[in-house]
């Protein structure tokens, strides 16, 4: 399939808002990983997180309408602000019947939705907002941003788990690659540090509980992984055909070139322990992408640091790549602000952009003892590499394997 | 108070729009391009404000501030 430029990042979260301030805090190894102060979560099992505090010092969006909106979908206008911009679109310019958007959510606009359900149950019908209909779902942000804009092309919001905003990004890829429309805003958000989010994040038994030292509680593949911690934010990028970047100018900040999703059909709730699936869903995004295992440079892990999904991801590449994965740096560096569920994927691939852009690969914090010892995990700090071609791997609940191939100007070195 | 006065008061408050938006003479839709939900949220607020039942189908999107005023104020001399 056709390969589909980036051309715009927008990117909201713990680590920073907009994609300079982020960067320098990825590539300084710094946590923003904290006890949650939102609320008081001092009685949940796990009450850490990466949290935002600093969104309306970024925000252009009035009163009035932030009034009817979630925090996921102030988020993802934010996101698709900056993306825009760094995109140098002015949107008023775009035919609106060729302009979609395809985002990924896993959990939907729960601060708005349980507040609302609170005045259900203390007040009556009366005292809910009109606007809890239209501000708590999955979607909610799509429609935001595509009335914010006036976007009227075909555009699709995906709830897989974890793996929501890849998928979403393979979607749009698949959908401008049949010429459907001009160009794509595409990631996903995701706001669960909410009381009734985090106590279903809790519920889920994955998250870490060294509430003691938030910073070295979300620990990718170390001996000691005790599991992962939330993070809230939104990623979004403007999507668009080579040549149409090429024609008006633009700069191309990588291609997304292969997907391939599969599902492991196990479990409810886990993954299959041998990796199978996710090793068919990374050859199938290689294939796609025309890209043989050996030409990979980086592997963005999705690091639940949890034993069954860490040990699984590795026999996973190790199906694929054999004796050669020593030899690639692997990182999963949300573990220093957090794991953004179904927005996860859209800010690893970002991150593989800005990888590929700088030469330098963001590490993976608090791999001091890795459980395999002779992998290239990029630990503590992060390290040089010329990168030209990413593999980007995302995993939702039950086993949903979502795996990108992005490339470095269409993968030239 | 002024029936007018408050009337403004309570959409500008409600609505996040300043009161020199609100035109005595000009619908609600042109004047400040109010959406169907927030005119539900509006006839709630009036409600609440004045005691009064009004009807969503009183209070339109084409409604203009004294078009409310004039629905509102027969209701407040008989409830």
């Amino acid at each position: 399939m056709e390969k589909i430029a980036i051309t715009g990042i927008g990117v909201v979260s713990p680590s920073g808002i907009g994609k300079r301030q982020f960067w320098a805090n990825l590539k300084s190894g710094r946590s923003f990983i904290k006890k949650i102060t939102r609320f008081d979560a001092s009685l949940y099992p796990a009450h850490i997180a990466g949290q935002i505090d600093d969104l309306e010092k970024y925000s252009h969006i009035s009163e009035r309408l932030l009034k009817k909106i979630d925090a996921f979908s102030h988020m993802a206008l934010v996101a698709s602000e900056m993306a825009l911009q760094d995109a140098g679109i002015d949107i008023k310019n775009e035919d609106p019947s060729l302009v979609g958007i395809f985002l990924g959510n896993a959990i939907g606009g729960w601060l708005y939705a349980e507040t609302e359900l609170r005045d259900l149950y203390l007040e009556g019908r009366e005292g809910v907002s009109p606007y809890m209909a239209s501000a708590w779902f999955p979607a909610a942000p799509q429609g935001q941003v595509s009335i914010y804009y006036g976007i009227k092309g075909f555009s699709k919001t995906v709830v897989s788990d974890r793996a929501s905003s890849s998928m979403a990004l393979g979607y749009a890829r698949k959908v401008l690659a049949k010429n459907k429309l001009n160009m794509i805003l595409a990631g996903g958000m995701e706001a669960p540090v909410t009381p009734y989010a985090l106590l279903c994040c809790n519920t889920y038994g994955a998250l870490s509980k060294n509430n003691n030292n938030p910073q070295g509680a979300y620990r990718p593949f170390d001996k000691q992984r005790s599991g992962f911690v939330i993070g809230e934010g939104a990623g979004i990028v403007v999507m668009e055909s080579i040549p149409r970047a090429q024609e008006r100018g633009a700069n191309i900040l990588g291609v997304i070139s292969g997907y391939g999703t599969t599902c492991d059909g196990a479990d409810r709730i886990n993954c299959a322990s041998d990796g199978k699936e996710l090793a068919r869903a990374i050859n199938m995004a290689l294939s796609d992408a025309k890209v043989n295992p050996e030409e990979i440079g980086y592997i963005s892990l999705d690091g639940l640091a949890v034993d069954l999904w860490d040990n699984s991801e590795i026999a996973a590449l190790k199906l694929v790549f054999g004796n050669n994965l020593k030899n690639i740096p692997l990182s999963c560096p949300k573990s220093m602000f957090g794991n953004l569920l179904g927005a996860s994927g859209a800010l690893d691939m970002i991150i593989a952009l800005l990888t590929m852009e700088h030469g330098l690969v963001a590490p993976t914090l608090n791999l001091e003892a890795p459980v395999l010892n002779n992998l290239n995990y990029v630990a503590g700090e992060a390290r040089e590499y010329k990168v030209s071609k990413s593999l980007i791997i995302s995993r939702g609940r039950g086993g949903i394997n979502s795996v990108l191939v992005v490339e470095k100007n269409g993968g030239k070195k | 108070m002024d029936i007018k006065i408050k009337v403004k008061e309570v959409l500008a408050n409600l609505l996040k729009v300043k009161i020199e938006e609100l035109k005595d003479e000009v619908s609600l839709i042109n004047s400040i391009g109010v959406d169907s939900t927030e005119m539900v949220e509006s006839v709630i607020a009036l409600e609440k404000s004045f005691g009064v039942k009004l009807s969503p189908k009183e209070i339109t999107k084409n409604s203009t501030i004294n078009d409310i005023v004039n629905n509102i104020q027969p209701k407040l001399s008989t409830e």
